[in-house]
């Protein structure tokens, strides 16, 4: 099977599909649907990133790494990574992929992929558990180890576990 | 003065209320009365001082300066919070009747900036205030789950609550410019007609607690600080010179730059490190 010619920015589409999210690297960038949008300027790649929670620290990470990836791209010598909160980064951008993801790595998806609206935020009182796929569970705390995990108890395996927090 | 004067001392007075109050919020890290509360507060805190950073990256952009520069390099009559966000903690009531007053603030102040005319501001606000729906959440429930409460700790907020209410109105203190900022549409909403919807839906949600009504009583004495002749600060009546120095009466002041003696202190302990090495990158 012959592969199909890519363009440049497919490339640099998969090449940030390996760039993981410092504080939970079993995502990718791409499967937390923080890559607004890719362009390309001859060999001058641009890249608008979203930055999830506002006082996440890894941001600035973040922005280092995807701009390390891309210029590791062929055909590529410099690279312009930009961050804005327009439109705004929420948790309906992960991805089927990116859920599952966090869900595997112990870290339960947000409630719903659907789009959440400011007024519909309401922390749910269970989650499922990632570990043993229960509902009989109960948020302990809205607040977590990092701004976008909220602690809850899974009542029948017996074990803590953090929810992504829906925004 | 710039052309983009009045914004940058709009965004200055959001930024230094959310660092200022994140900066008290984070000294609960470590003393909390419960471990989820020890969570709550620090993460709260990270959130506010994080807020703090995207309007304060957007006045580093607009004065091209570096943003701890703006944040940490400035002298204490420089900032523009509100006097009620320097207050030390005191006790976990007034801990968490200040956290629910600045919070519904916060949220009128957001839903009004979420239209300002200015793009990027616009888009921080409609951010900001996705992730501080959980900070009323926290506030409310805690409010709540106090005042149904056992007798203590409900006096308790009743008198931190009717303490911390008079110093919220200085959280609706015209801004500097604030004039030339309402008629660009940065700010969208007057101060003066944010404060009219804070005091109706914190009277409502107060009476709906069932707290008794002097909790919402505001202190029309309420007063300002400002420099005695020799330097000290002492309090003064904002309106009308009274004939002594009123009792407690703080809350205005701050958006001039005005701060309780508890502001230094705590300016002194959140840029010790900057000042050691002003400029250094991490």
């Amino acid at each position: 099977m012959v592969a199909p010619t890519r363009s440049l920015e497919d490339a640099l589409w998969t090449a940030l599909t390996g760039v993981p999210d410092p504080e939970i690297p079993a995502v990718s960038v791409v499967d937390m649907g923080m890559i607004e949008a890719i362009s390309t300027d001859g060999t001058h790649a641009h890249v608008t990133v979203l930055p999830t929670f506002s006082g996440c620290p890894a941001i600035d990470v973040i922005v280092a790494d995807v701009k390390a990836a891309l210029l590791k791209v062929k055909g590529i010598d410099e690279a312009t990574v930009e961050t804005t909160f327009s439109p705004p980064w929420t948790t309906a951008r992960i991805t089927a992929e990116g859920r599952r993801k966090l869900a595997d790595f112990g870290l339960a998806p947000p409630a719903n992929g659907d789009q959440v609206l400011i007024t519909e935020i309401g922390l749910p009182k269970m989650s499922r558990c990632p570990f043993c796929g229960s509902t009989n569970t109960r948020n302990e705390n809205p607040f977590g180890p990092t701004p976008c995990r909220a602690l809850y108890y899974c009542d029948d395996c017996r074990n803590p576990f953090e929810q992504f927090k829906p925004v | 003065m710039s052309d983009n004067a009045a914004l940058v001392a709009l965004l200055t007075a959001l930024a230094d209320d959310e660092l200022i109050l994140g900066h008290r919020h984070s000294e609960w890290t470590g003393h909390a009365p419960h471990i989820e509360e020890d969570v709550a507060f620090s993460s709260i805190a990270q959130d506010e001082i994080g807020h703090a950073g995207a309007y304060y990256s957007l006045i580093a952009k607009l004065t091209d300066q570096a943003t701890d520069q703006i944040a940490l390099g400035r002298e204490p009559s420089d900032y523009r919070n509100a006097v009620l966000c320097e207050q030390p903690n005191g006790n976990w009531a007034f801990t968490l009747a200040r956290h629910w007053l600045y919070d519904h603030a916060d949220d009128i102040r957001l839903a009004a900036l979420e239209s300002s005319s200015h793009e990027e501001l616009s888009a921080i606000a409609t951010k900001l205030r996705r992730e501080e729906r959980y900070h009323l959440l926290h506030a409310d429930s805690w409010v709540q789950r106090i005042s149904s409460g056992p007798v203590e700790g409900r006096a308790r907020l009743i008198d931190a609550m009717t303490e911390a209410f008079t110093d919220a109105m200085g959280l609706f203190e015209p801004i500097e410019l604030e004039e030339a900022a309402v008629k660009e549409g940065w700010l969208p909403v007057p101060s003066a007609e944010m404060k009219a919807r804070f005091v109706e839906r914190t009277t409502t949600a107060l009476d709906d607690l069932g707290l008794p009504t002097e909790v919402r009583a505001i202190d029309d004495r309420a007063a300002e600080f400002v420099a005695s002749s020799s330097g000290d600060l002492i309090e003064n009546a904002a309106a009308g010179e009274g004939p002594s120095p009123l009792p407690i009466a703080h809350g205005l002041g701050g958006r001039k730059g005005r701060h309780s003696p508890d502001f230094e202190i705590l300016w002194t302990e959140m840029t010790s490190t900057y000042q050691e090495n002003p400029g250094a990158t991490w």
